[in-house]
Order: structure tokens, then C-alpha cells, then sequence
């Protein structure tokens, strides 16, 4: 004390002797300008940085879209049929009731078209148009029934391997399908089948409804459990729960679940769901409780941040005008977290969609042809579908894998963007 | 309603008996004692002013009145605390009903981010008191005028409440109180956030207020609590140091410790 009663005077001199700052020195001016550098240094930085990633996502859509727009298209050849001379054995009324498809397979329409390919196209006919070629024939003559005591000119898909020689070339076909196109016998069209079909051998012939189908029935019991599951546990955890050992060691336990990999909880998965509760192999279900184990910690973390941000003073405000604490929790913290506890949300179903490893250890990489029934029946998912095929040796595949990738990030867009939209909506209430 | 008042004998001709009475009230927070053996009784057509240095326990004090401190797990309310002569801090008693008559205004305005409209009608009805849309409607303006509030906002009832200036939210937040009609309503600092124009609006507002509830505001500002309350209370360091007519406080207080606050000795 008596010491700094001793200094006072001194420090006060000092204060008093201080000779006023000279903004203008020579060293002041270098310090403006090392300021300003640095700025302009970071902001060059920063740019770059943001065009960087940028340009990566340019690369990998341009790539995904040049490689798998071409699998959303199919090849057609013009194939004119005689039916007055074919002789097929159905009456066009016949083709307007239902049964028209059983009744045109046992007419012998594929005979029929098989040999207008003979003689149209000549010996190697059969083996440029597709073995599904007489059934869009059918179709046709469903659609127009008085075709059947004329002739006409069909456009049918080709085979695979004249679908590969007209898009990509460096094929044995290649001669051929310029013979063809300098014929103007080839056209290039939508290939509706790609949307409505499922997993097949023939690449021409696959779907990617089968899997997109399986995706969307295994993110809605994905979303269904999660959800209010993990709402519910951060809402308890940050509103009702004590603190104590008992919850910190709960929020640990939910931290690392968050950072488990993925492969473990299909293994989880594989033991308890399959193996315990004996629940249906590959089905959306199982792949749904699965991927739930996995997104709901995202949920809980990202719940709790949100409903910690809504200000204590509203829960006062609630309080104090006689709410009860569910009143409180459920007309002011969920809605005001809401938009937080959305993005979470957004963050984890992204990375369940996108999820492989876990699926196919439940079973969802089974080669199935047809599009899922239900929640129990076999299934498999975009990702699985996209590992797949990108793992077949024949070369029709890669259009194909890379426009199911397309399919899967049209998906996951669409899926963010209501989440977005969910969210702008509840934080304009306000 | 209809309970007896078995320690305070109504005779005949004896004044009303208090709104709400506290004996002997310590509030602990964890093991630190903030308030010490508090008295006090709180008088319908009365404005009960708190008033001592921050820290001394007046917001605390005034939360154990309508059981806002069970919020805070560490914190611990010993005494007796009645309304109308019912125990509040007896198993018999529900919070959620005491806090619907014993309303309170926080010292930060606190509307909820709805519109005017909704910040006003959600006491009512979480509790039932509007059956019909056009009762609540009336309920909503009744209240914003009490609140001084309607011809401000009677054009603008859909706006968010938080769009409102800071002393319009305050007297919002009046508003949404005193729409459950309450028989006390605390006030904790209302105006410490506010301009003196605002404050001069809810002090106006206090003595308007004052023929039909039971009010206790805490203050800093002295001269607040000389303009607008009859009865004072000065709180030291967790003890209630001295309670009286707030004329006799402000002339002629008994204690030193009172006249030294008074006199702006500290604070
Ligand atoms: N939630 C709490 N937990 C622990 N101590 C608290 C809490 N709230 C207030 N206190 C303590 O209680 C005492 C009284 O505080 P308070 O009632 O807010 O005083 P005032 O309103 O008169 O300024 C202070 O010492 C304060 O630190
Ligand atoms: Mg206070």
C-alpha cells in the first residue's frame, strides 16, 4: 500500500509529460500500409479459397452431367412391320381391354418383330434392337389398334451394344451404326424406362425407380424415428434432465455416437435388427431403423444447441403468466427452435441418404428387380445402387451409374430445399 | 377463496386483511443466504416499492412471491408465504394458478416474438378465460388500454410484439399480465431499460393500475419509488432493514442505514 501511494506522484508526472502521438511519422504511414495489406491479403486469400471450392463442385457437376445425361436417353431404330402380313392372331378389341399384353406375348408379336429386324435390318437384325423391342411394339398397338391390318414404321430401342457404338463409339458395331445413321434409321430419345424401371443385367434395360423408391421408403422411417426421437431427447435433455454425472455422461455418450463409422452401426444393425429381432433381410425398414441410429445423435446435438440459443427470458415471460413447463416447451422453445433443430435435421438425413456402407450390410446390395412393395419387402438404395453399378464390367454401366448419381443428387437437392423452405417458413412467423 | 384466517382473526372493524403476507422468509442459493428473516405484507390499492442497493436480494424477494424461484435449482425458500391467506409454498397450492394471479413484469421488456395480438391472448387462453373469438378479442383490448397501449397499436395488432419500441414492449408485456387478470402483479426494475419519456409513461400507468391490483415494484431510482408507491421497503445486503409509509421513509426513516441510502451515501 504504502508503496503505491509512494509511486502516484511519479506515474502521474509521467501521464502529464506525455508528448501528444504524431500520427504522421514515417513509422505510422508503414503501419497503415502493412494494414492495409494484410486486408487485401486475406481478402485475396478468402476469394480464392471460395472459387477453389467453387470450381471443384463445377468439375464434378459438369462431369456427372456430360457422363449421365447421356444415361437418361436411349437409341431407336426405325422398324417398318407388316401386321396385314404378319398375320398376328388378336383382334384389335382385344387390345383394349385389359389382358392386351398376355394376349399380343401369346400371338407371337416378338416372333413378328424379330423377323421385320430379319428383314429390315438383314441377318444381324435381331441383334441391333433390343430383346424389350416388341414390347413397345405392343404398346403402340395398344395406343392404336387399327395399326394391325396395315403397316407402319415403329421407332424401337436398339440393343445394347448398338446403344454404346452410337454414343461413345470404339465398338466392333461402330461401321454398322453409321451404315444406319447415314440411313436415317436412328434417332435418339428419352428413355422413360430409366424412371419407371428397377435393377436389370442389360443396361439399356435398367431403372432407377427400383432404388430411388427403396431410398425415399427407407429416408421416411429414417425421418419418422429420428426425428421426434431425437426433438424429444434434446428437448428433455436441455429442459427437463438434472444436471448431474448421470447426464454428462449421456451427452458424452451421444457426442461419440455422432462420430461413429458408419459401418458399425450397419453392423449394429446386421446383429440386432436381423440376427435378434429377425426382421426381413434388405428391406427399407431395416435399412431405415439403421440409418435413424445414425442421424438421430446429429439431431440431438444439433436440438440441444438450438433450444440452449432461445433466450431464458421467454421461458420467464411463459412462466410468469402461469404456462406450464409443457406449455412453455411446446408453444415457445420448439417453435423457436425449430429452424436450428431443421437444419440439424437437413445435415443428418443428407448424410443418411448418401450413406453405403451401413446398407449393405443389412442386405439392401441384393440384386432386385423390381421396384419395392412396401417397408418389408426386399429393397435396395440410390448409393448401394450407384456402388453397384459402377462396379459392372460391361461398358453401358458408366452412362448409367453417373445418371444415377444425378438422380441421387436431384434427390438430395430436393430434399434440402423443403427443409429450407420448412425452415425460412417457421422463422417468418415471427 | 372461502378459508379462514386462522392467525389473522378479521374483527368487524378491523382494516382488510393483507393481499399477501410474508413471515420470516430466508432464501438460500446453494449454501449462500440471500435473503434473511424478511416480514412484509403487501396491501390490495397499495404500491409496495423495494428499494436498497443491487445485490441486496430485492428481485429475489420479490420471485419468491409468485414462485418464480423454483426455476432456479439452486435456490431454496424457507418461511411462509401466503395469498389471501393460502399457504403458496404448500403441496395444495398449484404454481401455474399462482402465477396466473400473482403476474409479473421482468426488468427487460420480454415479448414473445408473435404478434401483439398473440402475446396478449396466450395468458387467456392457455387458462381458459375467452370462450369465444370475440371475448378474446375484447380481453386483448381491454388489457392493451389499460396498458396505455391500445391507440398505438390498434391498427397494427398482427405485427410481431418486438417490433414495438422498447417502452411500448415494456407496457406490452403490462399488457399480457394483466390480461389474465391477476390480483398482484410484481414488477421487477420495469423501467430500468427505458427513456425517462417511457418511464413516465408506466409510472403514469402504476398509479392507474393501483385501484385494482396489489402492486410491488423494485427500484433503483429513488425518486421512483418516492412518485409512485405508498408503502416502502428497504432491503440491505438480504435484510429487510425498514418498512413504512413511503412518506415517513423518505422524510423521516428510523433507521441510519435507510437515511444514508436515501441520502445517496451509497448504492
Ligand atoms: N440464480 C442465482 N444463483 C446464485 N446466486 C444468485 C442468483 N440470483 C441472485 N443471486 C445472488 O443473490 C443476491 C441477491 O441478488 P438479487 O436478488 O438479484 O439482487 P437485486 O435484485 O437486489 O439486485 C446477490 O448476491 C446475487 O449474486
Ligand atoms: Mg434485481
Amino acid at each position: 500500500m504504502t508503496g503505491m501511494v509512494a509511486q502516484m506522484p511519479d506515474r502521474d508526472r509521467k501521464v502529464a509529460e506525455r508528448v501528444p502521438t504524431d500520427w504522421k511519422t514515417g513509422a505510422m504511414q508503414t503501419r497503415i500500409r502493412r494494414r492495409y495489406a494484410a486486408e487485401r491479403r486475406f481478402r485475396f486469400m478468402g476469394l480464392a479459397a471460395v472459387v477453389l471450392s467453387a470450381a471443384f463442385l463445377a468439375f464434378l457437376l459438369v462431369t456427372m452431367l456430360a457422363q449421365g445425361l447421356r444415361g437418361f436417353t436411349e437409341t431407336r431404330l426405325a422398324l417398318p412391320i407388316d401386321f396385314a402380313a404378319a398375320g398376328l392372331e388378336v383382334t384389335p378389341a382385344q387390345l383394349e381391354q385389359r389382358g392386351a399384353d398376355a394376349a399380343l406375348a401369346s400371338a407371337g408379336l416378338e416372333r413378328v418383330v424379330d423377323n421385320a429386324a430379319v428383314a429390315a435390318f438383314g441377318p444381324d437384325g435381331m441383334d441391333l434392337i433390343s430383346d424389350t423391342a416388341w414390347i413397345r411394339v405392343g404398346e403402340r398397338l395398344k395406343a392404336d389398334p387399327g395399326l394391325l391390318g396395315g403397316q407402319a414404321v415403329i421407332a424401337v430401342p436398339a440393343s445394347a451394344g448398338v446403344d454404346l457404338a452410337a454414343k461413345s463409339g470404339d465398338t466392333p458395331l461402330d461401321a454398322r451404326v453409321a451404315e444406319l445413321r447415314a440411313q436415317n434409321r436412328l434417332t435418339t430419345g428419352f428413355a422413360w424406362g430409366f424412371l419407371t424401371g428397377a435393377d436389370s443385367t442389360d443396361p439399356t434395360r435398367v431403372g432407377i425407380w427400383g432404388a430411388l423408391k427403396g431410398s425415399i421408403l427407407t429416408m421416411v422411417v429414417t425421418l419418422l424415428l429420428a426425428f421426434p426421437i431425437g426433438v424429444l431427447s434434446a428437448v428433455y435433455l436441455e429442459e427437463y434432465a438434472p444436471r448431474n454425472r448421470w447426464t454428462d455422461l449421456i451427452e458424452v455418450s451421444i457426442n461419440n455416437l455422432a462420430a461413429v463409422p458408419s459401418i458399425i452401426f450397419g453392423l449394429l444393425g446386421l446383429a440386432v435388427f436381423l440376427a435378434t429381432f429377425q426382421m426381413p433381410r434388405s428391406a427399407a425398414l431395416v435399412g431405415g431403423l439403421t440409418l435413424a441410429l445414425m442421424t438421430m445423435p446429429v439431431i440431438v446435438i444439433a436440438g440441444r444447441n438450438a433450444v440452449k440459443a432461445v433466450p431464458p427470458s421467454i421461458r420467464d415471460a411463459a412462466l410468469g403468466i402461469g404456462a406450464s413447463r409443457v406449455q412453455v416447451v411446446f408453444h415457445h422453445v420448439i417453435p423457436l427452435a425449430l429452424p436450428g433443430i431443421l437444419t440439424g435435421t437437413i445435415i443428418g438425413m443428407a448424410r443418411a441418404l448418401g450413406e453405403t456402407a451401413p446398407l449393405l450390410m443389412i442386405g439392401m446390395r441384393a440384386f432386385i428387380a423390381g421396384p419395392p412393395g412396401g417397408f418389408t419387402s426386399p429393397a435396395t438404395a440410390l448409393p448401394v445402387q450407384v456402388f453397384l453399378w459402377s462396379d459392372e464390367v460391361s461398358r453401358g454401366f458408366v452412362e448409367k451409374t453417373s445418371a444415377a448419381i444425378i438422380v441421387l443428387l436431384v434427390f438430395l437437392l430436393a430434399m434440402n430445399g423443403l427443409a429450407i423452405y420448412l425452415r425460412n417458413k417457421f422463422e417468418q412467423r415471427w | 377463496m372461502t378459508q379462514v384466517h386462522i392467525d389473522t382473526p378479521v374483527q368487524p372493524d378491523a382494516p382488510a386483511p393483507h393481499k399477501m403476507t410474508a413471515r420470516n422468509v430466508d432464501v438460500f442459493y446453494g449454501s449462500k443466504q440471500a435473503i434473511k428473516d424478511v416480514s412484509i405484507d403487501v396491501d390490495m390499492d397499495r404500491v409496495t416499492a423495494f428499494i436498497g442497493p443491487s445485490g441486496c436480494g430485492k428481485s429475489t424477494f420479490l420471485r419468491t412471491l409468485n414462485r418464480m424461484n423454483d426455476t432456479v435449482s439452486s435456490a431454496r425458500v424457507t418461511g411462509d408465504i401466503r395469498l389471501d391467506g393460502d399457504d403458496i409454498y404448500s403441496p395444495q397450492m398449484d404454481v401455474v394458478q399462482l402465477r396466473a394471479r400473482v403476474g409479473m413484469v421482468f426488468q427487460k421488456p420480454n415479448p414473445f416474438p408473435k404478434s401483439i395480438y398473440e402475446n396478449v391472448a396466450y395468458g387467456p387462453r392457455i387458462h381458459g378465460l375467452a370462450a369465444a373469438r370475440g371475448e378474446m378479442d375484447e380481453i386483448v383490448e381491454g388489457s392493451l388500454k389499460r396498458a396505455g397501449l391500445w391507440e398505438e397499436v390498434k391498427d397494427r395488432l398482427s405485427d410481431s410484439g418486438t417490433a414495438l419500441s422498447g417502452g411500448q414492449q415494456q407496457r406490452l408485456c403490462i399488457a399480457r399480465a394483466i390480461a389474465v387478470d391477476p390480483e398482484v402483479i410484481l414488477m421487477d426494475e420495469p423501467c430500468s431499460a427505458l427513456d425517462p419519456i417511457a418511464t413516465a409513461k408506466i409510472e403514469e400507468l402504476i398509479h392507474e393500475l393501483r385501484g385494482r391490483y396489489a402492486i410491488v415494484i423494485v427500484t433503483h431510482n429513488m425518486q421512483q419509488a418516492a412518485r409512485v408507491s405508498q408503502r416502502t421497503a428497504f432491503f440491505h445486503l438480504g435484510t429487510l432493514v425498514e418498512y413504512g409509509e413511503t412518506s415517513e421513509i423518505f422524510t423521516n426513516p428510523r433507521e441510519v442505514r435507510t437515511k444514508d441510502y436515501i441520502t445517496g451515501r451509497y448504492g
